[in-house]
This record gives structure tokens, sequence and C-alpha cells, in this order.
């Protein structure tokens, strides 16, 4: 809590120093301005919510706004309710369409998702037309206004519309520090790895859509009372969409700050221009935001507040930077020392015999024609480290997908710990103890490396207390405890193999299945690694690899598993696979066949 | 904010040098114009502005506002743009820049009527409006006054002497009617009122009832639907001259010729004849709130010679009669307050209505001008004329033909 209330200082002055400027503004229009700026700052968060954590674009805002607009009018009008009741179950209203429309919406994504979303609005447009309603206002309340949220003075809007602000960023902030906030950023990052990180993604979605949808009602509910007249055009429009879009995408999407830097800037100089030269130059508004967003994809792709955050890192970070290499020797060192040419000294004393963590029975999967892995069955002992290797296309990913749920075998049995996982989803079959890494790197780009570790952590954390402890039993176990507080988007390969690695220990897995881990890191730092998966194997993890390189699987692993067209070609200790003609022809090639 | 900063003083101080160099001998009267100047709604807007200038031009030859030292009149032009939205914030703009405004008048389009009175109700400042929804003056607002027969009015007004007209002529009572309207304020107030009885006193029968949502971008649905049904009578209510435009010429294309009444100014405008033929519009109807005719021939010149239109719609005369009111209550209120024109405005006597068809001077409870009647304009010889009522026709009114 200390941390989000200190992160809110510097809210608080602006704050209090926007409000200070709204006391002193006395033309109506202006006053008009700086409530809008605020209103539409608060929109930008409500889209923040959940497409700038999330990354799933909305072009369909507008939907949940329309709704908390319309629902507030009308009630208004036709019941004589007050918008003092509407707004909170304007929110209401938006947080249940938030729902209704995502659990369709949410099978779909990327581009289409985006796309499908635009369709809402537009549909409500029609909706609020054809029931009758080319444009309704509120009706003016003569006797007690204040009771129906009506003033005379519009510096009463503009601190109603801070205090919305105000508890939106207090939201926004404790989200982003919690779970929720996390699962939302790993779902932005690579949803297959959140969900394989123990992340219930569609659950988190549903949650982030909601609250996104809720806080899009009563900002619309609170737009129609400062607007005072409505058409569907007005609130489920395309430029409403776009304007959430457009300010935070201007501002820095994914921070609480971007909505309210682009509301501030663009705001205000789009209506001034407008009202300046609106009837000289109609549409003058379309043209600086088009031009805005034309030049910050140039200048600044991910928004102001980034551009300026990086600029201002950039300058003190680069001694950082430098340093790194040294304080990092001590562990090459220690590395080097732990690492030995000679692999069966240093075999983990697994026994082959003992009962099984990972029971893999005949398990079949294919695509069309192809059968991409056929009748493949092993068994994993507790502590073994299993080397899977293969020719490309060989089926070892495919494998890993279909242990850890991303797909659906056509046939067979897996068992954890005795226990049937099979047809669990990925997420389900993360918290019942498989962690995995992924062949390409999905790194929080934007997060700590602590952060990125503790989106794992959340797995089996009933606390955030707990969920910090066993970030750091993680960050420690992949030796990354000196680097925990570095951006992950300036690491190194290396480092972001281990913090993949730490992030799926921060699950607590039963085993852990590694997808080229090694791939891309030089001799040096591939042992490195090395050193440190044996550590795990040692301290009692059971470690499933697939790997290229052989050299380093060699030094690894306690047994090989290979695979070739989606079969088990042969399986056992390294040197007798190593020397197995077979093998060493069909996947080794012809080199080793004359060095054996 | 810095920049925001800025922007606003450049604003005052832009504001304060329009206001000393017009400054005569005594500070004149400010009266705003908010209407559309830009956009598809930008031509009715720029002909209320015309008949604004000559009515400002004429109030102040006759020496201005007497009980305020000859204070003559000073037009404020504000545009509405061409949505609601657009409207709604140019109210707001208005009278937060303007706050020396007297009264304003507004906005042709009933829709923006709607919206930009719920700002200036709110900042007590009197709109007289041409528009005719009857929507507008039903809020029980205090300061809007319509000096338009509303449009339910319109149309109960209209439909006897049109089913008159047909039956004197053709011998025969139309019995089935089609509509096709936008859905403007003014226009469902209209098709509202036709619907809720007016259809039946007059013994016609609805068969089919087309809205669309302007600007329209394809008639051939619409114009199908009325060939498909055969009425004796079409119904047609277009706000935005392109969509008139595209209905008629459709009408054409598919030789539907059925006699055709329109409400509203739209057909009547000069730019219909860009795109049509004179000769296939003749006999034409519209009922219009009001319309240059008899007894404004000078006017009517003066707005050829002046702006080279080719005749006054309701738009010029219209508003060109709002300053003539503005003078007669400034003259009662004498004063430059707002609401004590408010109140003026509320108990003007100002005898028969010189520019606006039938009634007084005068407002009722609700706002509504007394009396206020429509006139009936037709194309006749590529010119939309008056023809009715009598006193003020033109040109007698012939039957459309089929």
């Amino acid at each position: 809590m200390s941390k989000v209330f200190k992160s809110l200082i510097p809210f608080g002055i602006f704050a209090v120093a926007y409000l200070a400027l709204s006391m002193v503004v006395t033309n109506s229009y202006y006053q008009f301005i700086l409530t809008m700026v605020l209103v539409w700052a608060s929109f930008g968060l409500s889209w923040n919510m959940l497409s700038g954590y999330t990354g799933l674009i909305s072009f369909g805002h507008a939907s949940f706004f329309g709704l908390g607009a319309f629902a507030t009018v009308l009630a208004h009008y036709h019941l004589g309710i007050s918008p003092w009741i509407m707004l909170p179950v304007s929110a209401l209203i938006g947080a249940t369409a938030g729902v209704l429309i995502g659990l369709p919406t949410f099978r779909l994504r990327g581009h289409y998702f985006a796309l499908s979303m635009l369709a809402y609005p537009l549909a409500f447009m029609y909706v609020f037309q054809w029931l009758g309603y080319p444009e309704i206002s509120l009706p003016r309340e003569r006797e007690n206004p204040a009771a129906y949220m009506q003033f005379d003075d519009g510096r009463i809007y503009t601190l109603l519309a801070m205090l919305i602000l105000a508890a939106i960023v207090v939201l926004t902030r404790i989200i982003e520090t919690r779970r929720f906030g996390m699962a939302l950023i790993a779902i932005k990052q690579n949803e297959a790895a959140a969900e394989a990180a123990g992340i219930n993604t569609l659950g988190w979605k549903l949650a982030a859509i909601a609250v996104s949808g809720g806080i899009a009602g009563l900002v619309g509910a609170f737009y129609s009372v400062v607007i005072l007249v409505i058409t569907p055009h007005s609130v489920f429009g395309m430029l409403i969409s776009a304007q959430a879009l457009t300010v935070t995408m201007f501002g820095g999407v994914g921070t609480v700050w971007g909505p309210i830097i682009g509301a501030s800037f663009l705001i205000p100089i789009a209506e001034t221009l407008h009202a300046e030269l609106g009837s000289y130059l109609p549409g003058i508004q379309g043209v600086v935001y088009g031009i805005a967003i034309v030049v910050l994809i140039i200048a600044a792709p991910e928004g102001l507040y980034w551009k300026a955050r990086d600029l201002f890192r950039g300058r003190s970070g680069t001694g950082g930077e430098t340093e790194m290499p040294k304080s990092e020797t001590p562990a090459d060192a220690e590395a080097l020392a732990t690492v030995t040419p000679l692999p069966t000294q240093f075999r983990t004393s697994a026994d082959a015999d003992a009962e099984p963590v990972l029971e893999v029975d005949n398990l079949s999967k294919s695509f069309g024609g192809l059968k991409a892995v056929q009748n493949v069955s092993f068994k994993v002992p507790a502590g073994m480290i299993l080397g899977i290797i293969g020719p490309n296309g060989a089926g070892k990913t495919t494998l890993f997908n279909l242990l850890n749920g991303f797909q659906k075998p056509d046939e067979g049995r897996v068992r954890l710990n005795g226990g049937d996982v099979l047809g669990e989803k990925p997420h389900a079959i993360c918290r019942a103890g498989v962690g995995r890494t992924f062949q390409i790197m999905r790194p929080f780009k934007r997060m700590s490396v602590h952060d990125n570790v503790k989106v794992g952590a959340y797995v089996h954390a009933a606390s955030e207390d707990e969920a910090e402890e066993i970030t750091r039993a993680a960050l420690h176990e992949a030796g990354l405890d000196g680097i925990a507080e570095r951006m992950a988007g300036g690491l190194t390969t290396k480092d972001l193999r281990l913090m993949e690695l730490a992030r799926a220990l921060a699950g607590r897995p039963e085993i852990l299945l590694l997808d080229e881990t090694l791939a891309g890191l030089g001799k040096h730092e591939s042992e490195e690694v090395i050193a440190i998966i044996r550590r795990l194997a040692k301290s009692g993890k059971t470690i499933v690899i697939i790997e290229h390189t052989m050299q380093a699987m060699v030094q690894l692993v306690d047994r090989f598993l290979v695979l070739d067209h989606g079969e088990v070609v042969t399986e056992g200790e390294p040197e007798a696979v190593t020397r197995d003609p077979r093998v060493i022809e069909a996947y080794l090639g012809k080199k080793w066949a004359s060095n054996a | 904010m810095n920049i925001m900063r800025k922007l606003m003083c450049s604003t005052v101080v832009a504001a304060l040098g329009a206001g000393s160099a017009l400054a005569q001998d005594a500070e004149p009267v400010q009266i705003g114009l908010i209407a559309p100047v830009s956009g598809i709604y930008a031509r009715p807007g720029q002909v209320m502005k015309m008949g604004a200038e000559l009515g400002v031009e004429d109030v102040n030859a006759a020496g201005g506002i007497e009980c305020l030292n000859g204070a003559p009149l000073e037009l404020v032009v504000i545009d509405s743009g061409d949505s609601v939205e657009k409207a709604t914030n140019a109210a707001q703009r208005m009278v937060a820049d303007y706050p020396d405004l007297v009264g304003a008048t507004g906005s042709y389009l009933s829709s923006f009527t709607l919206a930009v009175t719920e700002v200036t109700e709110r900042a007590n400042l009197p709109v007289l409006t041409l528009s005719y929804s009857d929507l507008i003056t039903e809020r029980g607002y205090e300061n809007v006054f319509q000096t338009s027969a509303t449009a339910g009015g319109q149309a109960e007004i209209a439909l006897p002497i049109i089913m008159d007209l047909a039956e004197e002529q053709t011998g025969k009572r139309p019995e089935t009617v089609a509509v096709i309207t936008d859905n403007t304020a003014a226009s469902l107030s209209s098709v509202e009122r036709m619907k809720n009885g007016l259809l039946d006193d007059v013994g016609l029968e609805l068969v089919s009832e087309e809205v669309f949502t302007p600007p329209l971008s394809d008639a051939t649905s619409l114009i199908q639907t009325i060939r498909a049904r055969q009425p004796d009578l079409l119904f047609f209510l277009p706000t935005v001259i392109s969509d008139a435009n595209l209905i008629l010429e459709k009408m054409q294309e598919f030789r539907v010729s059925v006699p055709t009444i329109s409400f509203g100014i739209a057909i009547a405008e000069p730019e219909v004849l860009n795109t049509m033929d004179p000769e296939l519009l003749d006999g034409v109807m519209s009922a219009v709130a009001n319309w240059g005719a008899a007894g404004q021939e000078d006017l009517i010149q003066r707005l050829k010679d002046e702006y080279g239109e080719p005749w006054m719609t309701q738009n010029a005369i219209s508003t060109y009669g709002d300053m003539w009111v503005f003078k007669a209550a400034l003259e009662e209120s004498c004063s430059r307050d707002r609401e004590a024109l408010g109140e003026a405005l509320r108990n003007l006597d100002g005898g028969p209505s010189e520019y606006y068809p039938g009634g007084t001077i005068s407002f009722d409870d609700m706002g509504r001008r007394e009396g206020a009647s429509l006139t009936i304009i037709q194309w006749q010889e590529g010119v939309p004329v008056t023809v009715f009522p009598e006193e003020l026709a033109v040109a007698a009114p012939k039957w459309p033909t089929e």
C-alpha cells in the first residue's frame, strides 16, 4: 500500500495545481475544456485498463461510454432519477456490458479482436437511433438543481471530474502493483507464456474488461451531465473510441500517466483550434489529431511518457550498463569451475527406477495428415535431467505443448505425480506443477527482472508478501540477485534465459520444461547456465530440456530421449545414445560418426 | 497548460480588438447568430446570415435602438457546425466568449436548436428560432421563442389545404400516402403529428414510412418502396439539400411520378437546380414555415443584388424578421441586460406579423408565436413561389400532374 501511496504523490501535486488553475479560470468555455481534459483522461485510463495492460486493442470503448451516457440521460428524462444515482449504476451497466462483450470477443486475438470490438458501438448507435433517440438532453432542473448534478459554476464539474480521475488513478495504481496488473501485463507480452506461467488468462481478461467497461460507463455518464445533449453519434461514434486511443497512445500506453498527459496536451489544443478556426477550417480538430499521431508514431511510438522516461533513464543508466560485466565476473568463474567436460562424474543421483514425477504414455498428436507426435512414452523420475533431442520438425516443441496443455493430444495419457493432467488448461497444469520456458524469449520488457519473475510467483502465493518471498527465492536460484531491479528490456540473452527460468521456478514447479534454453548463448554463457540448471537438479527439481547444442547437452543431461518424425528412436544414457550409430548418422551427422 | 494559457490570452486579445473596432457613438448591442456556416448544413446557415445582416442594416438605418441612445445592433456569427455535438460546443463557446450578448437567433436544424438552447437557457440568454420541432417549446424553457408554427402545427394547417387542392384540381381526393423522412427533430415532429390522428382526420391511409439518417448515400431502396406501393401522394421531409436532390433524382431515374408534397425548405434551395432539370421539378410543393412573399419585393430584390440569391427562402426572411423582433423587445426592455430582454419578449405585443406568415409578434406561455401559420410554396417555371396563404401568394397553386 505504501508503494501505491508513494507513487500517488506526483498525481496529488498535479491534482492540486490543476484545481488551483481551475479556480482562477473564469471563462466558462475554458472551464469546460478543463473538465473535458479530465473526462477524456479518465476515459483513456479506462481504455488503458484493458488495452494498455493486456495489449488487446479495443476500437470499441464507445460501447461502454455510450451505454453509461444513455442510461443516465434516459433515467433522468423518463424516470426522473438523478445522475448522482446513475453514475454508479452506469458503472455497473458498463461492467456488465464488458463481461457480455468480452465473453464472445475474447475468443479472438490481435487484429480480429480489435475489429470485432469496433462493431459493438456501431450496432449500439443504430439501436439507439432506431429506438427513437436521434438526440436527447438532460432536463433542466429548476428546483434543487444540485440534487441532479446541475451547477451554474463550471468549477464544480472540474472538481467532480478530478475526483473521478483520482479514484480511477488510485484504482489503476493498486491494480498495477497487484497480481491483477501483473497478470494483465503478462498477457500483453505473451498470452501463451502467461497461461503457461499459471495465469488464468480468460478470467483476468474478463475482469479487466469489466473494470474497464465500468470506468467507461461511469465516465460516459458524467460526460452526459457536462455536455447536456447526447446523440447516438456523439457517444457511440468512432471518434469517441478513437479519443480513448489517441489520448492514451499520445501520452503513453500501459501507464497511469499516459492518458493524463495525452488529454492535457491534445484536448486544449484541439478545442482551442476548433473554437478559433473551426468556422474557417472545419474539422481542424481531426487534422490536429492526425498530425499528432503521425508525429508520435515517428518520434515516440510508445507515447510521451515512455519517451521521456527513456531519455531520463538513458542519461543516468549508461553507467549501470557498463558496470554490468564486472559484477558478473565472479559468477562466470564459479560457473566455469562447476562445469567439467566429463559429464558422468556430475550425473545427478536420480534413480531411473524411482517413482516417476512425469509419466507419458502413448501420446499422439496429428495435424491433418502430419503425425507430429506418435505413441511417445517415457518416464521422468524425480531429480532427473532428461534431454530431448532430434532434428528440426521431430516434434519436440509439440511434445512440450502437449505436456503443458497448449494442445490437446489425440490419444495417450500424461500423469503428473500419479494424477492425470490430460486436457487441463495450461494455467491449471502450471498450478499442478509443470513450469516451462520458451524457445523464443518473451520478457516483459517494461518490467524489472524482479517483476518479470513475480508474475510467475502468483501461482501459489496467497498474499503479496508470499509472492515477494517466492520471487526472491527464484531470483536467487537463477543467480539473478544482482540484477533484480534492472529493466528486462536491457538484458543480455543469457540473463533473459535465466530470467525466464526464474519465472518458471517462481511457479514452484514439480517439473521444469526447458525449450532450447541454451540456444544463442556463447560457450561461457552456456556453461554458466548449465551450472545453474545442474544446481537446480541437485536441489531436487526434475527437468526436461529440449536442445540442439549437442555438446552442451552431453555435459548436462542424465538421459536422452531421441525423437524423429514424432516417434521415439531411442532412449538411454548419453554415452550409449551418442554412440548409437542410428543417432549419430541421422541426427548428429557424419562428423560425429567419424569422431566416435 | 502553458500552450492553453497562451491560446486563451490570444482569444481575449482578439475579442477586445474586434470589439473596439466596431464601437460607435453608443456602444452597440450584440445579437448572436448561431447557425451552421460549415459542413453539410452550411448553405442554410449562410442564407440566415444574409437575412440577419440585412435586418441589422435596416434596424440601424432606422435609428437603432432609440431607447438606448440609438445604439446600433451588432451581429456576432457563431458557427454551430454540422452536428449536434458541434452545436452544443459552439453554444458553450458563445455564452463564454460573448458575455455581452443580449440575445441570439438560430440554429436552422431543430436538432441543433434543441442542443443550443439547452446551453443558452442555462445562461438565461433569450433565443429566437425559426426551427419548428414541437419539442423545442415543450421543455418549459423561458428564454426560447419559436417564430415558426411548430412542425405538428404546420402539418395540421397544410394537410387539409393540400387535400382540398387535390380534389379541386383532379376531381378526386387522394386516399393513400407514403412518407419519406429523415430523422431530424423537426421532420420527426411532423410525421409524429400526422400519424397521431392527422392522416385519419383528412382520410389518408399511410402505406409506407421510410426513415433515414442524413446524409443519405443511396436512395434506391427508398424509391423502390414507393414504386412498389404506388401511393396517391408522397410526403417528403428532408433537411439536407443533398438528400433532397438524391431522392428527387432517383424518382426521375426510376420514373416514379407520385405527386410529391415536401415539408421544409431543402427541396427549394437554389442548389437544387445545380443537378436537377427545373422542368422535372415543376409542380413539386412544399409546406414551409416562411418564404419571401407578396409585399416583400424590395427586400427580395436587395437579397438578389447584394448576395446574388435568386429567391428568398425561409432562412433569409425569418432571420431578417428576428432582427426587428429584437428591436421591438429592446425598445420595451430599454436595457442591455439579457434577462430584461427575455422578460420583454415574453410580454411583447408587437402587433400583426410582417415578416412571418400569420398571427402577431407576441409569444404564448410556451414561447410559441401566437397565431403562427405557414406558407406553401411550389416550383413553377424553375422558381419556388409562394402559393398559400392567398394574401401572401405570388402565384396560384397547381396540382402536380402525374
